[in-house]
């Protein structure tokens, strides 16, 4: 469609509050409360259950015209002690919606006011996260959320700093479970398994082995004593570049952690500057199995690199996984021709035209950020790729323009498995590769089948083709 | 209000909304509002306006409202069209801070004159969500002003998230269809005409229902709003009869044809065999047409005979099986308690999230003693009554699913997210062949196994104890025996194979 200024349609983000559950899921025997009304918490388990095919629980303080007249304190006390009473969890964290800004509740005050109240003490910890669902999107709730958690935990332990020499590695933007199972594996195998701290964790609990019975809260998740450790770490790498990480500046600032933030580990270049940073933190060698890892990355890169080269691919989605993934579509010698990021973050746009001139400098690439699909698709016309990567919802532009899309991101509903995609690391790097490759394969022959069912594309030898066969 | 009931552990204040049913006067509490904190499986007025009204194919659906509204119901629904595909597009005004602070009429007003400017709709529906309520937009002015401006109705859905529940939401979609019916004069082509009301053509459901009333010479003027268009909408009046399938949402609606338009309404249910027949034949005793009586008979006979072959096959593997029902509406749960006898099996749970008194009443004259009703129910109880009654199946929608899944119990998708068509006579067949692969499915021998060894002194290292065991020896899996009656042996596909 033509040019708009008011309607916003087809929407690539997410509201605040789905990023702080994310984040909230990502911690160890916790629950998340929205305060608002009963549909924010319905649609939002309603969304990460079709994406991860787990059963998500998300309370609310189901807000009535009482509450929304009188204000939401009564509505949200009585949520957290139906919650506590039900699930019983350590942590529950908070985060408000448009409606409970809107009326302008002080979540902070209801929640003081609530532990007095109940004389909750220090076994259980509420966090309270503002996130207005009419300002930005889930990627800055995901970090608002980080930042609350590593605030709670590191001011209610005070008094119990004793030098952890470990590494805290802090997300600022959500990845899959198997992303996730991924990255602690680099982890253990680099700085040592009991040597980081890491946060959120999904690998469990958005991914939870079937046992045959129902887990109230699934196992899993950072460990609060481990999140309470984080200000007695010897370093913090922030994973993704694009964003502020609110949790590694505040670590920074407030207990003097030396802090690096790096990119989501998309691709060789990009998996090789963080495992080259966590190998100078433990003070290591690139381990041989990494070494070995990385070869057969590159064997694999070459083994593909007639197939993918000069492929004009768009990549859309949350801005440091498509930042990653734009950098492995470089290093192969794919085309990217249109790069998108969900949600405006200060540096994406910088650090994507950073790669493109390192990689490709003569590569016409549009890069946008902040827009809806609409507008996507309208860019997706004019640059005509031939290759979709991204999440489910490119899926009508693909159809339209008879391109695969290769699904990557948040939300996959229409397919399963998609809290077991693996791209990071060098597996990752291999796992991406094989299925882009793949696809390509699986459209060439689709086309070649075409051709050759035409009879007059085959000509016999001997006639206006000879110099063909020849060459 | 019945006492605390403690079939199950909850909150006591959820204790009056489960009951067991008794021999005589079953009562349960229902029709409030959701407890907070309690893990409500209901969505909010929006989303039962959203659900109601979003199948109408050729219409705008607006969100007036933050994002999160429109990015969560973009598309959800399997509702299928035969023309035009507008309703699939998500719309919203995306209001940021400085609209909830200045108000959003401006921004919404000039969004409308985009839309018809672009996309040429010819209707747009507008929907408030939470903060239009509390910052005081006036949607109806702002509505009523454009429908004069740009030339189509612009109508207003008052759809305040916290403003009730999700029935609500339902009137609120029913009161905007209201400002379409009769706006258009309809081209007659029979004698006798309906129109099907509360079917929201879920994987096509409505085109394995419609040709049957065509076939005996009724013309079906509209169906809302499963396919609907906003032209077929506006003609609704010159129906003679008015067909109701879910009652919760659009009973209202037919209630309001009946007192200004005259036309009568039945509550119906195109699903399961006997329901179907009761569905045609009362249609055609209302025209009291002797001919068109016999069609019915015709299609009733014909259709039963084609079907029953594979249905009385796949019911020899479903016989004697124990079924959970968790729907949205009543009508579906009980039309489905009918549909699962017809298959040889028996509902040991049955709830709804928006089941009236009546509705509940009606479901207790038709449930076993010892079964479970309940209204609202939350993910723990659900859980919990799982545990307690052992159904091997669920049907539900999809929060509900990978609950089920977790215990190890079979699941039917009922809800938005089916592919597959589930009323008419193929659509039962459908269903029963659903069941019958998600019941009788190998999979469920694994749920709950663990891999153990088994010793073999023969076979072993050297030093080697039974504590540890490498991981590439060779290893003998175990499937640990379930108590459940999903101990099936022999899958149905090699059943049917052989």
């Amino acid at each position: 469609m033509s040019e708009r200024n008011y309607t916003t349609v087809n929407p690539c983000i997410m509201c605040q509050p789905m990023g702080s559950v994310m984040a909230f899921k990502g911690i160890e025997n916790s629950m998340m409360l929205l305060h608002g009304s009963q549909g924010c918490s319905t649609y939002m388990r309603l969304h990460l259950a079709h994406h991860f095919r787990e059963p998500v629980d998300i309370g609310s303080s189901s807000l009535s015209e009482k509450g929304a007249v009188y204000g939401g304190s009564e509505n949200l006390k009585k949520g957290l002690k139906n919650l506590i009473l039900r699930y019983n969890p350590k942590v529950i964290g908070v985060s408000t919606t448009c409606l409970a800004e809107t009326i302008g509740d002080d979540i902070k005050r209801i929640i003081s006011e609530f532990q007095e109240e109940e004389n909750i003490g220090d076994e259980r910890i509420i966090i309270p996260v503002p996130t207005p669902s009419y300002e930005e999107s889930h990627n800055s709730g995901y970090i608002k959320a980080v930042e609350s958690i590593v605030k709670e935990f590191t001011m209610s332990d005070e008094g119990h700093e004793i030098f952890n020499n470990k590494l805290n590695i802090v997300f600022s933007e959500n990845i899959s479970p198997e992303d996730t199972r991924e990255m602690k594996r680099i982890l253990a195998n680099t700085v040592g398994s009991n040597s980081y701290i890491m946060l959120p964790d999904i690998s469990e609990t958005f991914d939870a082995p079937m046992t045959g019975e129902m887990q109230k809260i699934p196992v899993g998740g950072t460990k609060h004593s481990d999140i309470a450790d984080m200000k007695n770490s010897a370093a913090t790498i922030g994973m993704g570049i694009t964003n502020d990480n609110r949790a590694v500046d505040y670590l920074e600032h407030t207990f003097d952690i030396p802090a690096q933030n790096l990119p989501l580990p998309i691709g060789l270049e990009y998996t090789d500057r963080v495992l080259a940073a966590l190998s100078n933190v433990a003070g290591i060698d690139i381990p041989e199995e990494y070494q070995k890892e990385r070869g057969r990355l590159i064997d694999a890169m070459v083994d593909s690199h007639k197939y993918v080269y000069g492929t004009k691919v768009a990549i859309y989605g949350d801005p440091n996984n498509v930042l990653g993934m734009l950098s492995l579509a470089l290093e192969n010698g794919m085309h990217p021709i249109l790069v998108v990021a969900s949600s405006k973050s200060p540096r994406f746009a910088e650090y994507a035209m950073e790669r493109v001139k390192q990689v490709k400098p003569d590569c016409d690439v549009a890069i946008l950020e902040d827009v809806d699909f609409d507008t996507f698709n309208d860019a997706v016309r004019k640059a005509d790729p031939e290759m979709l990567i991204g999440n489910s919802n490119g899926k009508y532009i693909a159809k339209e323009m008879g391109i695969p899309l290769v699904r990557f991101g948040f939300p996959i509903h229409d397919r399963v498995g998609a809290q077991r995609i693996l791209s990071l690391g060098y597996h990752g790097a291999m796992n991406v590769l094989d299925k882009i490759t793949n696809t390509i394969l699986e459209v060439e022959d689709a086309h070649l089948e075409a051709k050759w069912a035409e009879a007059e594309s085959y000509v016999p030898l001997g006639e206006d083709t000879f110099h063909f066969a020849e060459a | 209000m019945p006492d605390i009931t403690g079939v199950i552990n909850t909150l006591d204040e959820r204790q009056p909304y489960i009951a067991l049913k008794q021999k005589k006067n079953t009562e349960l509490a229902c029709d409030n509002t959701s407890i907070a904190g309690s893990m409500s499986q209901r969505a909010c007025v929006y989303s039962g306006a959203r659900v109601a009204l979003n199948p109408v194919t050729d219409a705008v659906h607006l969100v007036h409202g933050p994002i999160g509204c429109a990015s969560y119901t973009w598309d959800i629904r399997g509702s299928l069209s035969s023309d035009k595909e507008t309703f699939r597009t998500s719309f919203s005004t995306d209001m940021k801070e400085l609209d909830v602070v200045f108000g959003g009429e401006k921004k919404l007003s000039k969004s409308i004159d985009e839309i018809v400017e672009l996309y040429k709709p010819p209707v747009i529906f507008v929907y408030s969500t939470c903060i239009v309520g509390i910052i005081g937009d006036d949607l109806e002015a702002v509505c009523k002003d454009a429908t004069e401006r740009v030339g189509i109705p612009v109508l207003p859905v008052q759809s305040e998230g916290f403003k009730g529940t999700k029935s609500d939401g339902y009137k609120a979609a029913c009161d905007a269809l209201m400002n379409l019916v009769g706006t258009k004069e309809p081209e007659i082509t029979s004698e006798y005409r309906i129109n099907i009301l509360g079917d929201y053509n879920v994987a096509g459901d409505v085109w394995l229902v419609k040709p049957l009333f065509e076939k005996m010479g009724i013309q079906v003027i509209t169906s809302m709003t499963g396919d609907a268009t906003a032209d077929s909408i506006s003609k609704a009046h010159g129906a003679q009869l008015n067909l109701v399938q879910c009652s919760g949402s659009m009973t209202y609606l037919a209630k309001w044809m009946k007192k200004n338009f005259d036309i009568p309404f039945k509550k119906v249910s195109y699903f399961g065999i006997e329901d179907l027949a009761i569905a045609l034949r009362e249609t055609a005793s209302f025209f009291d047409d002797e001919k068109m009586k016999q069609i019915a008979e015709e299609i009733i006979e014909s259709e039963t005979r084609r079907i029953m072959p594979d249905i009385k096959k796949i019911r020899s593997r479903l016989e004697g099986k124990k079924a959970a029902i968790y729907m949205g509406g009543a009508a579906k749960a009980l039309t489905l308690i009918k549909g699962f006898r017809e298959l040889g099996m028996e509902v040991v749970i049955i709830g709804t999230q928006t089941g009236k008194r009546d509705d509940y009443q009606q479901i207790s004259y038709r449930v076993k003693e010892g079964t479970v009703i309940v209204d609202d129910a939350n993910a723990l109880e659900l859980v919990d009554l799982l545990e307690r009654q052992k159904p091997d199946l669920m049907v539900a929608g999809v929060k509900e699913r990978f609950l089920a899944f977790k215990q190890g119990v079979a699941f039917c998708d009922f809800n938005h997210d089916r592919v597959i068509e589930f009323e008419g006579y193929d659509g039962f067949l459908n269903f029963a062949r659903e069941l019958d692969v998600t019941i009788n499915s190998p999979v469920w021998n694994f749920v709950g196994s663990k891999l153990e060894v088994e010793n073999d002194d023969a076979f072993r290292l050297r030093g080697a104890t039974n504590a540890k065991v490498p991981d590439d020896l060779n290893l003998k899996k175990v499937v640990k025996e379930r108590n459940s009656m999903h101990d099936v042996n022999v899958s149905p596909m090699e059943e049917s194979v052989a």
